[in-house]
């Protein structure tokens, strides 16, 4: 017993002595930060400077050009403005998302911040919650439509800083293996696919499990089929969504599908999961953001064996159809906005103002990303599959916004939905458009 | 005499029964093992794999099957991690973290089940079940209002809010699984010890929590593998990089379009090592706690 | 001895803190979650009260008791997982060799963040390149299944990794309990010419049945609320065919701008999981706990 008692008590002796060093370290941390942490709040003088807090969603980690480009423009910027200090915070694109919706149940924005166009915007402006940039923007330096898609009443509330189109990217040799040429006609586009499926080659890879993927697919059969105005129409309800081209659009998904043209299981695959399957040659085409474009030409990471394979063309025309190849399916990425509820408004426009026209300079060349602002290429030296996406980009008659961006929130979760139905064979063509034009109508 | 001629017959009918048995006893040991084993086999792979993982390039993760052995072991995933990511500073609000949350847990989960089985008094029940809804409800409704609380004693942005926050989520459940082993241990000891003049804090410090070494390790293990690897109160409540934790610095490697898997890999089999020992280290003091003669004495 | 062991300074001074913290940080939110139900608010603008509204629509939800139906079959097939994992702890417990080193096994998956899981089953599950349909082709099945990207099985699909998550939680706890049966009692046993099953079940089992007890309400519970997993690797999909209420409420919330909606749902979560502990507990009713 007191063997056992002598053991009881060397137990309690290490664990009290273990505790209290533990709890002595947390209270030195603890009372080492609080003195630290006061000064944070924006708008208080950080001894003469004015603190100015800004949120964005480029990590050092994955998108290093990006955010050196910020870096560097807030360094210089601070330099030429002594009496600033933009302080930022940086997450990831789905924990920068669900972050800010915390932030903005608690009116508690950062005084800069990034969004996203039309339907996920429109609450924020609402509530109030966005300052109107009219007095900084200068219209006439973006391209035709990408500050729309971030108006209110003709006033913008965000000013973005990318744009982006989706081509048809494909494999040259796996095309070349089968003797197949770009096709320049949707009949063209299905004797290729139909060529490949019958070899065994998966012809088209898509990640329908983020649903969006799909809503692409769709939304360029809709655009070639109904022109460009059919499905904004329906969006804006000056049209319906039961129109018999969008039906048509998706009577077309459904034949790709039966025809096995996409990859097996894609409504399991995610968006990333899906692009391996074209990094690795094992499908010949992939719809997707001109934002892969560094992976098809500069990317340390990805072998110059494959990026040599890659070529792109435009989804094709539609025999009978009233839109034309020119016609895009993308839009503006994400853009900046300054609060309204800031303590230092005037100073985070007049920043976001000044780190708009500086991303503009450099956004292509360093990290590959299409500014909105019109850009100027001569002279600099840029990987030729960029070159001809910018020159696509000018002649472009028509870029289609997504239609889940297009549309709010809830109507947007039962188009993607739906798409993942029509895409699975759950849906029938009519109950697909029917579905959507339901949830347009009933939106308050 | 009789004995005798017995014998020999006893002897020959055993030999075939024990032989039998003993050989059925074989079987039966060999497809246990064989079972044990697959088992084994399923658990460790993910270890397994999540090093292939960690050592591959970003092309080589998608498409390949999970089986394949990286072409080239991609050692610069972990150099990545270690610098551009931060990782030494994440990784120890992590370990200071999760320590001092699983402490305070320890130290008042155990107070509480002890004052609610051993001692006397009319609302143990009701405490007891205010502790057991604790447990139905589900993080995410929380994490607004929790936002509001904290913002409003400018505790955000504070690594107390992280601490506060693991130390009470954990509570409900350390406190269940504390009152299921408390429930076995017989209240004679803590009797005789309050016959022999002993107050309570005595009792608790020095009788019944010794006794409980073995289930505190197994809460404590518990604890820290959820503190450790918690991820949505410290990305809601921390915007300092200074106070960040690791699960939050593995999302500096996932970007708006591209998401670098390899580092992503390495930081995760970083991340697990610390766990991995301690977890070693604990499980062998739930036995050595039992060897310790818990009862008797 | 009453008076000590009933010393109210005590067993305030004991309990306070906990209680205190558990009100504070787990229960006020609760009850503003409630609150926030009350209003149609898209977590943004302004609040607007609408009383019971949401609960209404709520109750009518399709969506809600599908997601409810999908919850509780996980919380079914967690229960009955454990009693595969009560079987091994009696393996791993009993003094068979190497049982210390396969136990220290078999826990290690418990470690993994759920990152680390939803890669690697997203990749087992992979309809083209994965393991899952590697193997079955290997044993000759033709066409394999799609598994997440099927709304036939989805749901059950995904139901594997999550269960197995947990097979070291459990296991852990067991084998603490098992091992916490004093030898002597055993010893007992086998002089008394009870074998290894015997044993087994008329001693552990009944020594243990407070701790089992209390893990099938944790099952049951955490299957309940379960969010993680599901989330990320299907996202409720496809088409809601893996919709649990954790990440349908979520999805409310967070994504939708529903955020009265979503903090009802949160509420709806809570009653139900009270129903079921209640029911739960009602079903696994015994007498005293046994002591030794």
């Amino acid at each position: 017993m007191k063997h056992i008692q002598g053991g009881f008590r060397m137990l309690k002796k290490k664990a009290f002595s273990t505790i209290m060093s533990l709890t002595l370290i947390g209270g030195l941390v603890l009372g080492g930060c609080s003195s630290s942490s006061t000064s944070e709040d924006s708008g208080k003088s950080n001894g003469d400077k004015t603190v100015v807090k800004m949120m964005h969603l480029w990590p050092e980690g994955s998108a290093k050009a990006q955010y050196t480009i910020v870096d560097d423009i807030i360094k210089t910027y601070e330099k030429e403005h002594p009496d600033i200090d933009i302080q930022t915070e940086i997450l990831a694109n789905e924990q920068y998302k669900e972050k800010i919706k915390v932030l903005s149940a608690s009116n508690e924005l950062p005084d800069i911040g990034i969004t996203w166009a039309a339907g996920y915007m429109k609450p924020f402006v609402e509530g109030n919650m966005f300052a109107p940039l009219d007095d900084i923007v200068q219209e006439d330096k973006f391209v035709a439509g990408t500050l729309d898609a971030f108006s209110v009443d003709q006033k913008p509330y965000a000013i973005p800083l990318e744009l982006n189109i989706a081509p048809v990217y494909y494999n040259k040799e796996i095309f070349k293996k089968y003797n197949l040429e770009v096709p320049k006609t949707y009949d063209e586009f299905l004797k290729v696919v139909k060529t490949l499926a019958d070899k065994g080659v998966t012809p088209i890879t898509v990640g329908n499990k983020d649903r969006w993927t799909g809503s692409m697919w769709y939304m360029y059969l809709a655009d070639r089929i109904g022109g460009p105005e059919t499905l904004n129409n329906a969006i804006n309800r000056t049209g319906s969504f039961e129109d018999p081209a969008l039906v048509k659009a998706a009577e077309e998904i459904t034949k790709l599908v039966d025809m096995n043209a996409f990859v097996k299981g894609f409504n399991g695959l995610s968006n990333d999961e899906a692009k391996g399957y074209f990094m690795n040659e094992q499908a010949a085409m992939y719809i997707m953001g001109t934002w892969e474009l560094p992976n098809y030409t500069t990317s340390p990471d990805v072998d110059q064996k494959f990026k040599d394979k890659v070529g792109y063309f435009k989804f094709p025309a539609y025999e009978g159809g009233k839109g034309n190849i020119d016609s895009f399916v993308g839009g503006p990425g994400v853009a900046l906005f300054a609060s309204e509820q800031s303590k230092v408004k005037d100073e985070a426009k007049q920043f976001i103002s000044y780190l708009v026209e500086e991303w503009g300079k450099r956004s292509v060349v360093e990290a590959g990303v299409i500014p909105a602002t019109t850009v100027d290429t001569s002279g600099s030296d840029l990987a030729q599959m960029y070159i001809d996406i910018l020159k696509d980009l000018e002649n472009a008659t028509n870029i289609t916004l997504y239609a889940d961006v297009q549309m709010s929130a809830g109507v947007a979760d039962v188009h993607l939905n739906q798409i993942q139905a029509l895409f699975g064979g759950q849906s029938t063509p009519k109950e697909f458009t029917k579905a959507q034009e339901e949830a347009l109508a009933s939106e308050k | 005499m009789s004995k005798v001629s017995t014998q020999p017959v006893t002897t020959n009918l055993s030999v075939p029964k024990t032989t039998k048995k003993s050989y059925l006893n074989k079987i039966g040991f060999g497809f246990l093992y064989l079972i044990l084993g697959a088992f084994a086999i399923i658990q460790i792979y993910p270890l397994v794999w999540l090093v292939f993982f960690s050592l591959k390039t970003n092309q080589e993760v998608f498409g390949m099957s999970p089986f394949s052995l990286p072409q080239d072991p991609n050692w610069e995933n972990y150099t990545r991690a270690w610098t551009s990511g931060n990782i030494g500073l994440y990784f120890f609000n992590s370990v200071w973290i999760t320590v001092l949350s699983v402490v305070l847990t320890t130290i008042l989960a155990s107070l509480v089940t002890f004052a609610v089985t051993r001692m006397h008094w009319k609302l143990s029940g009701l405490v007891l079940g205010l502790f057991l809804v604790a447990y139905m409800i589900p993080l995410h409704s929380t994490i607004i209002p929790l936002f509001n609380m904290y913002n409003n004693v400018n505790l955000i942005d504070n690594p107390v809010s992280i601490v506060l926050s693991y130390t009470t989520f954990n509570l409900p459940l350390t406190i269940m699984i504390l009152l299921g082993f408390y429930k076995t241990f017989p209240r004679e000891i803590e009797e005789a010890a309050v016959m022999d003049g002993c107050s309570v804090h005595r009792i608790f410090f020095q009788i019944t929590l010794p006794m409980t070494v073995p289930v505190l390790s197994t809460t404590a293990i518990i604890n820290m593998i959820y503190n450790w690897n918690e991820f949505v109160f410290v990305n809601t409540f921390i915007s300092s990089d200074k106070w960040k934790t690791l699960t939050v610095g593995i999302n500096n490697f996932v970007g708006q379009y591209l998401t670098d898997w390899g580092a992503i890999g390495a930081t995760l089999v970083i991340s697990i090592i610390p766990i991995l020992l301690t977890f070693l280290f604990l499980s062998n003091k739930i036995v050595e706690g039992m060897a310790a003669g818990s009862v008797k004495g | 001895m009453k008076n000590v062991m009933s010393n109210k300074f005590v067993i305030t001074l004991y309990t306070l803190p906990a209680l205190l913290l558990i009100l504070v940080l787990i229960y006020i939110p609760i009850t503003l979650s409630g609150y926030y139900g009350l209003m149609d608010w898209d977590g943004i603008g302004e609040m607007k009260f609408i009383g019971l509204e949401n609960y209404v629509t709520l109750v009518q939800d399709k969506v809600f008791w599908t997601s409810t139906w999908h919850s509780f079959q996980l919380a079914i097939f967690s229960a009955a997982s454990l009693l595969l994992y009560l079987g091994i702890s009696l393996v791993l417990a009993s003094k068979i060799k190497g049982s210390d080193l396969l136990r220290k096994i078999y826990l290690i998956p418990m470690l993994l963040s759920s990152v680390a899981i939803a890669q690697l089953w997203m990749k087992i599950f992979d309809p083209n390149n994965g393991m899952a349909n590697r193997l079955l082709e290997i044993l000759g099945v033709e066409n394999t299944p799609l598994w997440l990207a099927d709304p036939e099985i989805a749901l059950y699909s995904i139901f594997i990794p999550v269960i197995w998550q947990y097979a070291g939680f459990y296991i852990l706890i067991y084998y603490a309990a098992l091992k916490n049966v004093p030898d002597e009692v055993i010893e007992a046993a086998k002089i008394d010419g009870a074998n290894a099953l015997q044993i087994a079940f008329r001693i552990k089992l009944p020594l243990i049945s407070g701790i089992f007890k209390v893990t099938i309400m944790l099952a049951v519970v955490g299957s309940l609320k379960y969010f993680d997993l599901i989330y990320v690797m299907t996202g409720g999909g496809p088409n809601g065919a893996s919709e649990v209420i954790a990440s349908y409420m979520y999805k409310e919330a967070f994504k939708l701008n529903n955020f009265g909606y979503g903090s009802a749902l949160g509420f709806g979560l809570l009653v139900i999981c009270l129903v079921m502990t209640w029911l739960t507990s009602k079903l696994t009713k015994s007498n005293d706990d046994v002591q030794f």
